[in-house]
């Protein structure tokens, strides 16, 4: 169960701790916990993921695809053009009652509300990744649309760059069926879908999704990967999203304390370095649903 | 033509209770057969026996038709004379009068503290059961009762000693010994309430340098070592919030110690304090953030389960 208080003395112990290197369980400052990470246990889904963190949070991810219009609604002509050939991406953050005490009742939209616009931000706009040209069917009237829903099951710190690892592990699992196009002439267009899965393709660009991490500010100092008791001695926290390529496509900060200037570039600096590391060696682990309880 | 149904015959002659066989071995299933539910696992909605001369307790229920007994937790069946009870393995915290914990301060109250001690409910802690500043026998005075924040904060976490229930079911506590109160220089860690056994004393100190407080209701507090008597200790810094400075070594051998309770916890196992120093020794071989993987918290548990069968066996 998740402290929502935690008292003067122990937010002094961690952060003289964090001060000399050494967190309360022994980790350093930009150490991670052990991820475990697996993919394709949804069989209803188009795609899905569940990741662990160390032996705290948890987070599932389930990707679904389904046929819709295309909403050009009250968009200026310009804007109309582009989204008119182009799928889009719903997503919805929830995080489950389960997870902890303080999301129980209405606790949870506040989070939800601020993951979901987060989500949302980073995998519809134009550093995202996902080839949305792809996903249009008819250019103007049918498109895939890629629901996204992450269920936050368990709660030990650092949900955001779980809940990003897990998307785009769901992501890179996501078999998109295909769509057969009729031309009938007098440009009517009808369109089928693909009977036979074999068929059905892999999302393209997945691999392009972003990642996050997130560093918390604690006194002059800032840490990965923070444990609850850490986070409630967090003043801000910053998110920077970077994808595979080193590019940065993304940054937000929550909390109510405030980063220096020098400590932002600093901070931005450090998250683009880790981000590196983590990109290339992905740790996998096949165990089964229930293995990690 | 007409059927007959016969009974099964037991397997075993229930005679003589204590038949050896030739190697000296006596049949416990046998013994069994008297008490056939006692110290039984059950899961929800298992029959426990289809006696109806048992009372029903804790955890039970009784099935009308066929009136029989049916556990509605999953836990250990336990009988006293007619009762049977099922104490389930993972539940909150139930008090036993003269139990430590150690509990948060959740809300400051008039001449009251409620504490969270992983219970049904909030426990409360009354202003004229903790020690006051100036001697241990001073009477609380109305300044006390305004200042009540100056002892204790909300978020504050002290141990103290399960005092009673009031009629409500609330449960009442007391830190009117001087080595209760406020906790300082070290950190938590939260484990099943189940997994504390009841023993002597709640303090330990450790072999490597920590103090380890096991609240009985889970709670578990790491710290440095504090060598001071109960003589020495200042009656007016006990509600100080500042903490002595922990010099690296320490906080490592603490980190340390949190990893191994946790992976304790994890699988499962009492904690002890034998049990916590085994399993510090087991854990040397780690550095400690490596002591958070899965594969780390196995080889600590195992070395423990094997030093504690060799222990067993020599007894």
């Amino acid at each position: 169960m998740a402290p929502v208080l935690i008292s003067a003395l122990e937010a002094d112990y961690i952060l003289k701790g964090i001060d000399d290197n050494l967190r309360a369980d022994g980790r350093g400052r930009l150490d991670y916990r052990e991820v475990i990470l697996e993919t394709g246990l949804i069989t209803q889904a188009h795609g899905s993921a569940r990741c662990r963190l160390g032996e705290g949070t948890d987070v599932l991810v389930g990707v679904k695809v389904d046929i819709g219009t295309v909403d050009i609604d009250g968009t200026e002509e310009e804007v109309a053009t582009v989204k008119a050939k182009r799928g889009r991406v719903v997503c919805n953050v929830e995080c489950s009652p389960i997870a902890s005490q303080q999301f129980a009742g209405r606790g949870a939209d506040d989070i939800n509300n601020e993951l979901t616009q987060m989500m949302s931000r980073v995998l519809n706009g134009p550093q995202g990744g996902l080839n949305l040209e792809k996903l249009c069917i008819i250019p103007g009237k049918a498109c895939w649309i890629v629901y996204i829903d992450a269920l936050v099951l368990d709660y030990a710190g650092n949900i955001v760059d779980t809940m990003f690892m897990t998307t785009r592990a769901a992501l890179f699992n996501t078999q998109v069926p295909k769509a057969i196009i009729h031309d009938l002439g007098d440009g009517e267009v009808e369109f089928d879908l693909s009977e036979d899965v074999e068929e059905w393709e892999r999302i393209e660009g997945w691999e392009h999704v972003p990642i996050s991490v997130t560093l918390n500010k604690i006194g002059s100092r800032h840490i990965v990967d923070a444990t609850p008791l850490e986070e409630l001695t967090t003043e801000a926290k910053l998110h920077v999203m970077v994808n595979r390529n080193g590019k940065i496509c993304g940054i937000q900060k929550s909390g109510s304390g405030s980063i220096e200037h020098s400590l932002l570039n600093e901070m931005v600096q450090e998250e683009y370095d880790i981000n590196e590391k983590r990109m290339r060696n992905k740790p996998v682990e096949k165990l089964g649903f229930f293995a990690a309880t | 033509m007409s059927i007959h149904f016969l009974f099964p015959k037991p397997a075993f002659s229930a005679g003589n209770n204590d038949q050896k066989d030739q190697d000296g071995d006596v049949d416990m299933f046998v013994r069994a057969q008297r008490d056939n539910f006692e110290s039984k696992v059950v899961t929800p909605g298992q029959v426990i026996t289809a006696d109806t001369q048992y009372m029903r307790g804790h955890g039970t229920y009784l099935n009308e038709e066929e009136s029989s007994h049916i556990s509605s937790v999953a836990g250990v069946v336990e009988r006293v004379n007619k009762l049977i009870t099922v104490r389930p393995l993972h539940t909150r915290y139930t008090g036993n009068i003269g139990d430590l914990v150690i509990g948060r301060i959740t809300e400051v109250t008039n001449k009251r503290w409620k504490v969270d001690i992983n219970s049904r409910q909030d426990a409360v802690l009354l202003l004229s059961a903790i020690n006051l500043p100036g001697g241990v026998q001073r009477r609380k005075t109305e300044a006390d009762e305004l200042q009540m924040r100056k002892f204790f904060a909300e978020g504050d976490l002290l141990a103290a000693e399960f005092q009673g229930s009031f009629n409500d079911g609330s449960t009442s506590l007391h830190t009117r010994n001087l080595k209760y109160g406020k906790l300082r220089n070290g950190s938590l860690i939260v484990v099943p309430p189940a997994l504390v056994q009841r023993c002597k004393t709640h303090f330990h100190t450790l072999s490597c340098g920590v103090d380890v407080t096991l609240g009985l209701n889970g709670y578990i507090w790491v710290s440095k070592h504090s060598s001071k008597n109960l003589d020495e200790l200042d009656p007016e810094a006990i509600y100080s919030n500042d903490n002595e400075p922990v010099d690296r070594s320490t906080r490592e051998t603490i980190a340390r110690v949190c990893n191994c309770i946790n992976a304790l916890s994890r699988h499962f196992m009492c904690i002890t304090d034998t049990i916590i120093a085994y399993a510090y020794e087991a854990s040397l071989k780690y550095p400690v953030k490596d002591l958070l993987k899965l594969e780390a918290m196995e080889f600590v548990t195992t070395e423990v389960r094997h030093k504690l069968s060799v222990v067993r066996s020599i007894y």
